[in-house]
């Protein structure tokens, strides 16, 4: 009857510690979710950037297509239950097209083994194509779920923890600031054009042409002049070009925690991926 | 559509070298823009906002002639022509790791298309511009900046696939990635041609921009030549690319040179030896440049003959 308790244990062992330690894991995902009441806040952002920058280079030294191709699936389950295909599923679309034009180009003139898909292909070539294919859409589908809900004046101070110069941080601050603000505002100059009978159907090419450039002149004419108005506001909230942020929130041990398991993972699905 | 090379295309060896170049680039246009900052502490949030401005048309949709679609400009000729091409480099980098957020292009890719947007695309068009200022109205110098940028933008990024998905046949690939991107590419070319040099008619006539300058008026010598190089390239550019998929092994107007204009040459020759050591295109090159030079040099005597 228990036999089966005196053979080889090892597949026991492992079931039982992948099973346990999952188990752990999964509850400490739940409370920090329960902690925070939201998906965004469920790793800190520099242990996600760090995650995302080794697991993007870790897929792209897979040499078998079913990891990546493994990777994609789990990403759009995800995209999936969190009701955010439609919008996964449209940034998908610009890798998407990269990948299938590289897929083409090797698969048509890539290798020595031809063979016929109704057009002549090489194997090798074909087999490379869709390795990067997976590699892309798995490295694309990771990004978008990763950093779609994250805002990006987060990211930005997180850089500030990477030891990005502060030069570029401020710029890139108000660049995202900004950004937001002159979109709308385009916006509305698109409007107003469009009131004044500008984007017509009937206009041609130089017409349309002429309408947008109007308009991204007069942004940039606005954004010069903006600019000093922006520069005092900055120095009346005490700003310094030559000022150092210490201010740096320390990583507590669960992200910690959280980084090194995520980095175990990696290396051992890239361990696996290489033995086969 | 701009050209980003997105997450798992690149090898690792190749993400870390484009980074390493571009992180050059970044931190020499960071020096400057501090010395600027220094001198005119207003510069930071102008540079920034134009950055804004241009992040905000890179993404914004532009009619292409041709495909009858519509795609986004490149926006770093522009931008380098307003703020200068070491500030467009730090821009463009801000402007990628933004828009890898929307899945344009990727976190490990930065410095692959900093390179090609951003350097390549920036310098590129900005010396255009320098070249073209002082000889031809302001619209055509900042037209061609923006035609010579977004070529090189995509013949850097063909370059860089090639490199790294095809390291044993770098040049084959390089020409076939480059012809690839043709048909939505050139068109762009063209579009991003006119959004530029709109763009600086407009913010020429009314602001009183210092990095914009008027230029000497075109002559119609000039402008005819202007044109006949563009239509010439761009039928020699279509031709080799439809001659492709016949089989013509992208020979283009190679065969055809060599079997009519040289049909003896021999093959001891300077040109075949110069040829074989330099390579072939700029043996082509310099003939290009001996024969326009004398042509140019001796117009109006050859046109007096006639």
């Amino acid at each position: 009857m228990f036999e089966w308790l005196t053979t080889d244990p090892l597949n026991g062992i492992i079931i039982t510690i992948t099973f346990f330690i999952s188990v752990i894991i999964g509850r400490y995902l739940r409370k920090k979710r329960a902690a925070h009441g939201s998906k965004g806040k469920l790793v800190d952002p520099r242990i996600k950037i760090l995650f995302l920058f080794i697991l993007i280079i870790s897929i792209t030294l897979m040499e078998h297509w079913y990891f990546p191709i493994g990777i994609t699936v789990i990403c759009t389950l995800f995209a999936l239950k969190s009701k955010i295909l439609q919008n996964f599923s449209r940034k998908m679309i610009f890798p998407v097209i990269l990948a299938f034009f590289i897929v083409v180009i090797q698969g048509l003139t890539y290798g020595t083994n031809k063979i016929y898909y109704g057009i002549p292909l090489y194997a090798e070539g074909l087999d490379s194509g869709l390795l990067i294919f997976a590699r892309v859409t798995a490295a694309a589908s990771l990004a978008i779920l990763l950093l779609s809900n994250t805002p990006e004046n987060e990211i930005t101070e997180t850089m500030r923890w990477y030891r990005v110069p502060g030069t570029m941080l401020d710029i890139s601050s108000l660049m995202s600031r900004y950004i937001k603000a002159f979109s709308a505002e385009a916006k509305k100059m698109k409007w107003a054009q469009e009131s004044r009978g500008g984007f017509s159907k009937r206009s041609g090419f130089s017409d349309k042409m002429h309408d947008v450039a109007s308009i991204t002149g007069a942004l940039i004419t606005r954004a010069l002049v903006r600019a000093e108005l922006v520069y005092r506001a900055m120095l009346s909230r005490g700003w310094k070009h030559d000022r150092s942020f210490t201010s740096h929130q320390p990583l507590n041990h669960n992200d910690l925690l959280m980084g090194f398991v995520f980095t175990s993972g990696i290396m051992i699905l890239l361990g696996i991926d290489r033995m086969l | 559509m701009t050209l980003h090379i997105s997450d798992g295309i690149l090898e690792p060896g190749w993400i870390f070298f484009w980074y390493a170049i571009s992180i050059l680039f970044i931190a020499l246009g960071l020096r400057i823009i501090n010395k600027r900052i220094k001198a005119d502490p207003v510069y930071l949030p102008r540079i920034a906002l134009i950055g804004a401005v241009v992040f905000v048309i890179s993404v914004w949709h532009i009619p292409v002639p041709v495909t009858g679609s519509s795609s986004h400009p490149v926006g770093t000729p522009l931008a380098s022509i307003i703020i200068g091409p070491f500030a467009a480099v730090v821009i463009s980098a801000i402007a990628l790791f933004f828009q890898a957020f929307i899945a344009h292009g990727g976190l490990t890719t930065i410095g692959a298309n900093t390179l090609s947007m951003g350097i390549a695309g920036a310098f590129g068009g900005y010396f255009v511009y320098r070249l073209l200022k002082n000889i031809s109205p302001l619209w055509i110098s900042a037209g061609m900046a923006g035609l010579v940028g977004s070529m090189l933008t995509y013949m850097t990024t063909a370059l860089q696939l090639a490199l790294s998905l095809n390291p044993g046949n770098v040049i084959y690939y390089w020409k076939l990635y480059s012809l690839g991107f043709i048909p939505t590419q050139l068109p762009l070319a063209f579009a991003e041609f006119a959004f530029t040099a709109y763009v600086v008619k407009y913010i020429s006539e009314t602001s009183s921009m210092k990095n914009i300058q008027s230029g000497c008026p075109l002559d119609r010598f000039t402008i005819t030549a202007l044109m006949l190089m563009v239509s010439i390239a761009s039928i020699i550019a279509i031709g080799a690319y439809i001659g492709y998929p016949g089989g013509t092994n992208m020979a283009g107007t190679d065969s055809t040179v060599e079997a009519m204009a040289a049909p003896a040459a021999s093959p001891g020759g300077i040109g075949v030896r110069l040829m074989s050591i330099f390579g072939e295109p700029l043996g082509f090159a310099l003939a290009g440049i001996t024969g326009g030079l004398f042509t140019g040099y001796f117009w109006s005597e050859l046109r007096r003959k006639n």
